[in-house]
Parts: structure tokens; sequence; C-alpha cells
């Protein structure tokens, strides 16, 4: 992997920054992207430093239309080409679905679908077909299970678990590999810090820290897993969830969906 | 002028109260129990009975004061009610935030630390180096949340300067939170006798006196909005232990302790205190912690602070003499 180039999207902070790291301390040269004002060049500058790596970094809105080129262009005038490509930048929300307005839904929508597909089909177009080429491809367990209050999320992720898996075929003669990475809860930012701390039993449980979440990520992918699923207590649920009945789960929801609705 | 001090019996508040009284300050000390042992006397100290979760005493507190350091934190490793780190460090900042700003208070100093950064890779983190790990560590993660909040209020236009001392050793009682007493204190009696995996890992120890003297520094000369490490020396365990050796004569075989061995030790410890509510020695985070270094650049607080570090076995030298006596 010497001299390969890794692009990071949503590579300022949360799982984004420590999947930066982690590929950084493999040796592997990096394209962060990220909003402007969100800490980028600091970042950039210190994993510089500690691993000697090549850091470039672009400040821009993925909700552009014109910034899905402008990425690709960049490298191209810089030289570089890309030999993994790691569609992080999501928004989440934890919402009843009238609490959010539509400007929220679509920027969600174009951040969490249009931007890693469309990266996706630029990265293959410059990638190096003689070469091993990576797609890291952030999905959740929100893909799979039906989560109360994460509506539109859930449904981008599952989205990303269509696409994923569906590539994972079309392009299995090629030299690509494609994983996709289904986490449970991740202590990222600071309010999701306060809110996981508050989580009891499974659901504390089930949270793990990004560090580690990005170590298994990168493991994964290199060794060209299909589908990355961090901590055993999540594979479990993801077991238990093909087991049980549909109408099983169903209850299961609702009684969540009532307890959520008390909270 | 008056001051007050939150956190006045604290490691680094104790200390302070008694800089600033020294220096001609009239220093309000708002601690929980004015009878507190380490609540130094002076004639320049009021002790100011309040709780920086209870408003109505910091308004009280806070009456007539110029400037605020706020000091107090819930530092422990461990406790009983997990909310309470976030109640203190992250509700209590707030309060005193808010109520600094309706009492007219002019500028506060407020005490951070280097854990919002915890672990580093190669180089000594400076102020504008990201995170790089999760917040599995209470203290440090509302801590975090409370440097926020201090942005926030400096945002609207409050002057406030944030210091971050690193490890904090020195010339003052050995507290729960003060780890290297701790540390100090049981290898001159004997009893600490281990030193965790290779003993390469390195840490950053501040000493007191300077911690002190560069909160008052930031008062002084801080950039409202800015962080400023306050920190030492980088030092390994090994290089630690046989400073504290040397200084003291005192020579102790130590043992090394796979950090494999810590880590489930620490695991059945966690155990421990989820079934009996004691207080374990040690948890998993701590253990995980020992796998980085902890290094830290005060270079931010020497060029504009005019912020100065005691070598390390000067200040060891200090503390071991200082612990011996008390």
């Amino acid at each position: 992997m010497m001299n390969q180039t890794a692009i990071v999207t949503g590579a300022s902070e949360g799982l984004g920054k420590s999947l930066a790291i982690e590929i950084a301390s493999r040796g592997i040269n990096l394209v962060l992207v990220a909003l402007p004002l969100s800490g980028l060049p600091e970042l950039a500058s210190f994993i510089r430093k500690n691993f000697e790596v090549k850091v470039n970094f672009l400040e821009i809105d993925l909700t552009d239309a014109e910034s899905y080129p402008s990425i690709f262009e960049y490298l191209r005038v810089q030289q570089i080409t890309a030999g993994m490509l790691v569609n992080n930048a999501g928004v989440g929300n934890w919402s009843w679905f009238e609490d959010m307005n539509i400007g929220f839904y679509k920027k969600q929508i174009e951040l969490n679908v249009i931007t890693p597909v469309l990266l996706t089909r630029l990265f293959l177009a410059q990638a190096n077909a003689d070469a091993t080429s990576y797609i890291l491809n952030v999905g959740s367990l929100g893909g799979l299970f039906v989560v109360p209050k994460k509506q539109v999320y859930g449904a981008t992720k599952s989205f990303i678990r269509y696409f994923t898996k569906c590539l994972q075929l079309e392009l299995h003669e090629l030299n690509v590999k494609i994983s996709l990475l289904s986490p449970g809860g991740i202590n990222t930012k600071p309010e999701l810090l306060v809110m996981n701390n508050k989580l009891k039993g499974i659901s504390k449980a089930t949270i793990m820290e990004p560090g580690d979440v990005a170590r298994i990520a990168i493991d994964g992918l290199l060794k060209g897993k299909k589908e990355i699923i961090p901590g055993w207590i999540n594979r479990l649920l993801v077991v238990l969830n093909s087991l049980l009945p549909a109408g099983v789960k169903d209850i299961m929801i609702r009684r969540r969906l009532a307890s959520v609705i008390e909270s | 002028m008056k001051v007050l001090v939150t956190g006045a019996t604290g490691f680094i508040g104790r200390q302070l109260t008694f800089a600033l009284a020294q220096q001609g300050y009239e220093v309000k000390a708002l601690c929980r129990n004015t009878d507190h042992p380490y609540l130094v006397k002076h004639k320049n100290i009021e002790p100011v009975t309040g709780n920086i979760l209870y408003r109505q005493s910091l308004g009280r507190a806070m009456q007539g004061c110029q400037q605020v350091y706020h000091t107090a934190a819930m530092a422990k490793m461990w406790c009983r009610n997990p909310d309470d780190y976030h109640e203190t460090n992250v509700t209590g900042t707030r309060n005193v935030l808010e109520i600094a700003a309706d009492t007219g208070v002019k500028k506060i100093v407020y005490t951070s630390t280097c854990g919002v950064w915890g672990p580093t890779i190669k180089y000594p983190m400076n102020e504008d180096d990201p995170r790089i790990a999760g917040f599995p560590i209470a203290y440090e993660r509302t801590k975090y949340l409370a440097e926020l909040e201090a942005g926030k209020f400096a945002k609207q236009g409050m002057h406030i300067v944030t210091v971050n001392p690193s490890r904090v050793y020195g010339e003052g009682p050995v507290t729960d939170s003060n780890t290297v007493g701790k540390m100090v204190s049981a290898y001159l009696k004997g009893k600490w006798r281990f030193i965790p995996g290779s003993g390469e890992q390195v840490a950053n120890y501040a000493f007191l006196t300077d911690v002190v003297n560069g909160h008052l520094a930031a008062m002084d000369k801080g950039a409202s909005g800015e962080r400023y490490i306050l920190g030492g020396e980088d030092i390994s365990f090994n290089d630690f232990f046989n400073t504290v050796s040397q200084v003291s004569g005192r020579k102790q075989r130590m043992f090394h302790l796979p950090l494999k061995t810590i880590e489930v030790y620490s695991h059945i410890e966690k155990l421990k205190a989820h079934l009996t509510g004691l207080r374990p020695f040690f948890l998993p985070e701590f253990a995980e912690r020992l796998k980085y270094d902890q290094k830290y650049s005060s270079d931010k607080a020497i060029t504009r602070l005019g912020y100065h570090i005691t070598p390390f076995a000067e200040g060891i030298d200090k503390t071991v003499k200082y612990i011996i006596q008390y």
C-alpha cells in the first residue's frame, strides 16, 4: 500500500477523523475532505507531523454539485491517483419526522445518498486498473434495523447497504474491493457523548469508541470483507434479527417506540 | 481588588488562593465547607460557603468581584454516581459563567486540562492539535464539554481565558485526585512497587507552582477565547521513578507489570465497583490509556504568558520533601 492515497470525506471530526488517523498510521497518504472552518488544516498538519505521510485537504461543501468533479480535478492537477475512497461524510438525525424542515432532509439525503454514489462513480473512473482499489462505504446498523426517530437517516443507510452490496456483485471481477461498514452507536460528537452516556444495558454495550471502529474498519477493508460489523454484541443483534420472526420484531420495535415516546 | 476562586480547597485552587492573597488581592475562597482542612488561612482570604451547583450561592460569592478563577471540578478517577462528572464539570461551569456575566465580573480564567487532548502519537501536542481518541474517560469528556461552554460565552464577548494544566504535581495535600502525590507517597512507603508495561510510556508533568503562576499570568496577559497549555517536562514512568528514587535516596526494587495483566485486572475492578459500589483502584479506560504517550508542549504559554517550567528533578525534590514532612 506504499504511496497509495486515500480520500476521506467528513474527515474533520468523529469517525472520519479516526479513519483518517488509522489510514495514516498504515503509511497511506491522505486527501481529507470536510466543510470549511471545521479544523481541517490543523488535522492535516497534525497527521503530516506524526505519521510522515502526505496529506492534502479540501474544504468544500459536498452538497454542492460542483464539489464532486472538483475533488478529482484537484487530484488530477496534483497528479495524485486515489487508490482508496472512504465515503464517510453524513448527517444523522434523532427526531420525529415533523420536527425537521424540508431543507434539513434535502441536505441529509444529498450528503448521505447522492454524495457517496457520485464520488464512487468518479473514483472508479480514475482508479488504476492494475492496482487494487478500495472503497469503504459507511453505513449503519440503522440501515438494517428499523429504529424510531431515525426514519430518513435509516433510509439513507439502507440505500447505502443496497448500493454497496449490488456494486460488490457488479464489480467482483475487477480489481476493486468494496466494503460496507455497519457500526452501531459510536462516541463521537459532544451531543452524542451526553446522550450515549445516559444509555443503559444492551444499548450502552453496543456503543463503541471511534478509534476501535476505525481500526476494525480498515482491517476489514484491506482484507476485502464485504460487510464489517464492529463489536460482537452488534454482530449478535444482526444474527438475532435474521432469526426472529417479523411479528416478534414488530412487537419489540413498538415497545421500544413506546419507551421512546415516554422519554 | 476582589477576586473569587472556586474550588479553593482543591490541589490547584488552594495554592492559587494563597498566591493571590500574598500578592495583596482580597480573595473570596468558595468552598462547600469552610472548615475544610485544606483551606488556607490568611488575612486576605475570606472563606465563602457555596457550591457551583447552587446558583444563589454563586451570586453571593461573586458580589463585588472583578475576576474569577474557576478551578472547581470533579477530577476523581471514579464517582459512585457517574452523573456527578457532568453535573460538576459542565453544569457547574455553565452556572459560574452565567452568574459571572450577570454580576459584572470582568475577567475569568477557567481551569481545563490537557486531558481534553488525551493521547498523543509522536510529537508533543499543542493548542491547535486535534483530539485523536474518543472520550471513554468521564473526566476528559466532561472537561471537553465544559470548554465548549466556555467557548460559547467567549464568543458572546465575555473575557474568558482557558488554561490546560497537564498532570500536576507539587507541594500540596495527597488527595484522591492528586495522582502523582499518591504515587510518590506510596513509593516512599514501599507500597508502590510496579511500573506499567515497559515503563517507556511518557506523560507530561506540571509543577504546581508553575501552574499557579500560569493562572495568574493568564488572567493578566491571556487573550480571551484562547487556550494555554500549562505543562512541564515529558517524562517516562521509568524516569519518573528513577528521579523519585534519586532525590529521596530510597531505592525500591520495581516490577514491570504487563499491560495485558493491568487490563484484565482493571475489568475485575470495574466489575467489583459495579457490584459492590466500592471505589475501584483502576478502570479499563485508564488501562487503555497506558498504551499511549501524553506529551504536551507549553510553548504558547512560555512565549505569550512568560510561563516558566521548573525542571522535573527540582520539582520532584520539593514534592518528596513536602510529602515526607506532612
